[in-house]
């Protein structure tokens, strides 16, 4: 049985999976003390610099080990690790592209047992808790994205709008974008940008409005008001319609970074691009900010609800027993504080913040630095954009859905997220 | 005469057979091994898969006709069927149609006659993400050149096209009407020219028009090339996956959701990869079944 599952795989990832098995196989081995050679995968290596920083802080501090880094397709990145996986030809240290696919990994048994090394991290280390199952952990995340409200300030001052302030709440997010709409009228700019993926509606309402039993039961009522928000902006033509967005293939680089937009919700990642893109000239040189992300009422302000997916790195079950150690050092490496300024020295938003990682962050330049940015680091609680649960892929492909039904206008936010729980509960829970 | 010179020429004969039967293997050996690794061996797995419940790890739990029950009451299975039947539908008939009328019109001795040929069979050579990047901007429903002329010739609400669940899939027909209708025009461009000139010239000569010319010399001279289009536009219309998921990916909803995608989400987003085969087994039976139904009636009409 084991051996006819093994083949459906390799027959399913096709040259695929024999290329990157091939490469996957290393000869390193060695006990105490001696050399030891990992592979970590990853993908997109010349536009993703992460893996690559990880592993030079980390073999710089043990130069007894060496880690290769195997690059996998961004886009079917999934796909192909689960077929490196089945057929026991995966690196030894694999990151979860997607924490909602942790208990796909977990529950097929191809994570170790990491709760050793989560015992001695840093209590500052952000979202572990999502790898977290029955009380043991599978992984430990070294960068947690969170979502801004990134604002054009030079698009403010000519509308004579006054810039998100760290105070808002999702009702001063549509005041401020009619306001900017008058503001900018007789320009070509928009008020605000909102990008055609599903999170960009669905994300915030699960992390401010919803709960994960909430979600798990396809109790989706709380997304109702978000939806009629996004389409009330969209009809009043205060952001570019869902429809043009999709059909011109809008990016969202463009149209903030070419001056198209006032402000736009967007992850941590941005930040880095905005820079590198203002850098070579893809994007405008402007005055640009970000504030924490408007909240569903005051009474969050404190400590501001955004959606963010962490990211984070385990172990294949199949790596040799005496590469295990190295492998679990590494590990402890990438959710210290050190790994943490190495990855902010690069604009990633590592996991573990402290005031001294955000200082590497704020020191780079350009990065603004005012103190509604430096909240928007600091004091936002970021929250996965769906519950990781094993029920979750198949309640989201319904809501991804739902969602180009609604934003296209061809169903009403009740009547749309009323179809899909009922899809949900003849589908899915039924 | 004796018994030995009738068994002499049976030895060789038989060694002989044997010696071509195994040139002919060792031809085509190569191409059977590689059939057999990529596509046999992988869809007699599929098919076991079919009965179990399995997510790429581990050893896949046989689960019986579990799955092909749920097929039965899953809505979402039944709204992928019968958009993948709207689409075979209208782009069957539709694409054998244009395909022909354009390679008629191609046959003829025109000026550039060859330019235009070219110009037909472009759009199939030219990479889909390219297609549907292109077309899904000239169906945009604010600014698109689609409805910005449909409003100046004074239609005042012209539909949302690729946005909206009713207009979605009549624009992926068109769209893949317009790409395929190239490379089919070639095949019936073939087989136009295999049709002798004296059939044309004695119909002529028989006082018969244009119409009647093309109704009885050109169509039953193109029927074996109209039955090898028609079967391989059954095939590619129940299979198609890659211009819908990069046109509209599904959507709006779950208007342009056909079966291929319905396998690929099931299989690959959600993991469920014994549901999909199932759905994937359902899918090659609907396609076998309509292949052998066509071989069945050009049987028929051959007679």
């Amino acid at each position: 049985m084991k051996r006819m599952t093994k083949a459906g795989v390799a027959a399913v990832a096709g040259a695929t999976l024999m290329l990157a098995g091939c490469s996957g196989d290393n000869g390193g081995g060695g006990g105490d003390g001696g050399p030891v050679d990992l592979v970590l995968a990853g993908w997109s290596l010349s536009t993703t610099p992460e893996f690559q920083v990880l592993v030079d802080g980390f073999t710089e501090q043990n130069p007894e080990v060496t880690i290769d880094v195997l690059e996998y397709d961004a886009a079917n990145y999934d796909t192909q690790l689960t077929a490196d996986l089945a057929a026991g030809s995966a690196p030894d240290l694999y990151p979860l592209k997607t924490v909602t696919t942790l208990p796909t990994y977990q529950e097929g048994g191809q994570l170790v047992d990491v709760s050793d090394v989560a015992s001695e991290l840093s209590g500052d280390i952000l979202g572990v808790d999502a790898y977290v199952v029955d009380g043991a952990t599978y992984a430990i995340p070294y960068r947690q994205d969170a979502w801004f409200l990134y604002y054009n300030q030079e698009l403010f001052d000519q509308a004579g709008v006054d810039a998100p302030d760290g105070t808002w709440t999702w009702d001063d997010y549509v005041a401020a974008s009619s306001a900017l709409q008058e503001g900018l009228a007789g320009t070509d700019a928009k008020a605000t940008y909102q990008h055609g993926w599903a999170s960009l509606v669905q994300g915030f309402a699960n992390a401010q409005a919803g709960s994960d039993e909430k979600f798990l039961a396809a109790e989706w009522d709380y997304m109702v008001p978000f939806y009629e928000r996004a389409l009330e902006l969209q009809d009043a033509g205060a952001q570019e319609s869902y429809g043009t967005v999709t059909t011109n293939s809008l990016t969202y680089q463009g149209q903030f970074g070419t001056q198209k937009v006032a402000m736009m919700p967007m992850g941590s990642w941005y930040v880095a691009t905005l820079l590198a893109q203002q850098e070579s000239g893809d994007a405008d040189t402007f005055g640009w900010s970000f504030a924490p992300m408007p909240q569903l009422d005051d009474s969050t302000l404190d400590a501001p609800i955004t959606q963010g997916n962490p990211t984070a790195i385990g172990i294949n079950p199949a790596i040799d027993e005496d590469k295990l150690d190295a492998a679990k050092e590494f590990l402890a490496y990438i959710g210290s504080e050190e790994a943490a300024s190495e990855l902010a020295a690069i604009g990633i938003m590592p996991a573990y913040t402290t005031e001294a990682v955000a200082e590497v962050m704020f020191g780079l330049e350009g990065v603004p630095t005012d103190d509604v940015a430096r909240t928007a680091f600091s004091a936002q609680q970021p929250v996965p954009e769906a519950p990781v649960n094993s029920g979750t892929p198949p309640l989201q492909t319904i809501l991804d859905d739902a969602h180009s039904e609604i934003m296209t206008g061809n169903i009403s936010p009740a009547d749309g997220i009323a179809a899909a729980i009922a899809r949900a509960q003849d589908e899915v829970l039924g | 005469m004796s018994a030995t010179t009738i068994e002499r020429p049976r030895a060789p004969g038989r060694r002989l057979r044997r010696r071509r039967a195994l040139v002919g293997w060792t031809f085509i050996l190569p191409n059977f091994l590689g059939f057999a690794t990529f596509t046999l061996v992988p869809v007699l797995i599929l098919m076991y898969l079919g009965f179990t419940s399995w997510n790429a790890f581990g050893a896949a739990e046989f689960t019986g006709l579990e799955n092909y029950e749920r097929l039965l009451s899953d809505s979402t299975f039944h709204t992928a069927l019968l958009n993948t039947l709207y689409y075979a539908v209208f782009h069957i008939p539709l694409t054998l149609v244009a395909a022909l009328g354009l390679a008629v019109l191609l046959n003829q001795k025109l000026r550039g006659v060859a330019f235009f040929r070219t110009v037909a069979f472009f759009p199939y050579i030219t990479s889909i993400v390219a297609i549907a990047v292109v077309w899904n901007m000239l169906f945009s429903p604010e600014a698109g050149p689609v409805n910005q002329f449909l409003e100046a010739i004074g239609i005042a609400s012209p539909p949302g096209w690729t946005t909206s669940t009713d207009w979605a899939m009549p624009a992926i027909i068109l769209v893949s009407i317009w790409r395929d209708m190239g490379y089919y025009m070639l095949l019936f461009l073939a087989g136009l020219q295999a049709i002798p000139g004296e059939l044309y010239e004695a119909a002529r000569i028989d006082g018969a028009n244009a119409w009647q010319r093309f109704r009885n010399v050109t169509m039953p001279g193109l029927r074996p090339t109209t039955f090898f289009v028609t079967v391989m536009l059954t095939i590619g219309s129940f299979k198609v996956f890659d211009l819908i998921l990069v046109m509209t990916n599904g959507g709006p909803g779950t208007a342009t959701l056909v079966l291929s995608q319905y396998i690929y989400d099931t299989g690959f987003v959600e993991r469920d990869f014994g549901y999909a085969s199932t759905v994937a087994i359902v899918l090659f039976l609907i396609c076998i079944g309509v292949t052998v139904l066509q071989f069945l009636v050009n049987k028929r009409r051959e007679r």
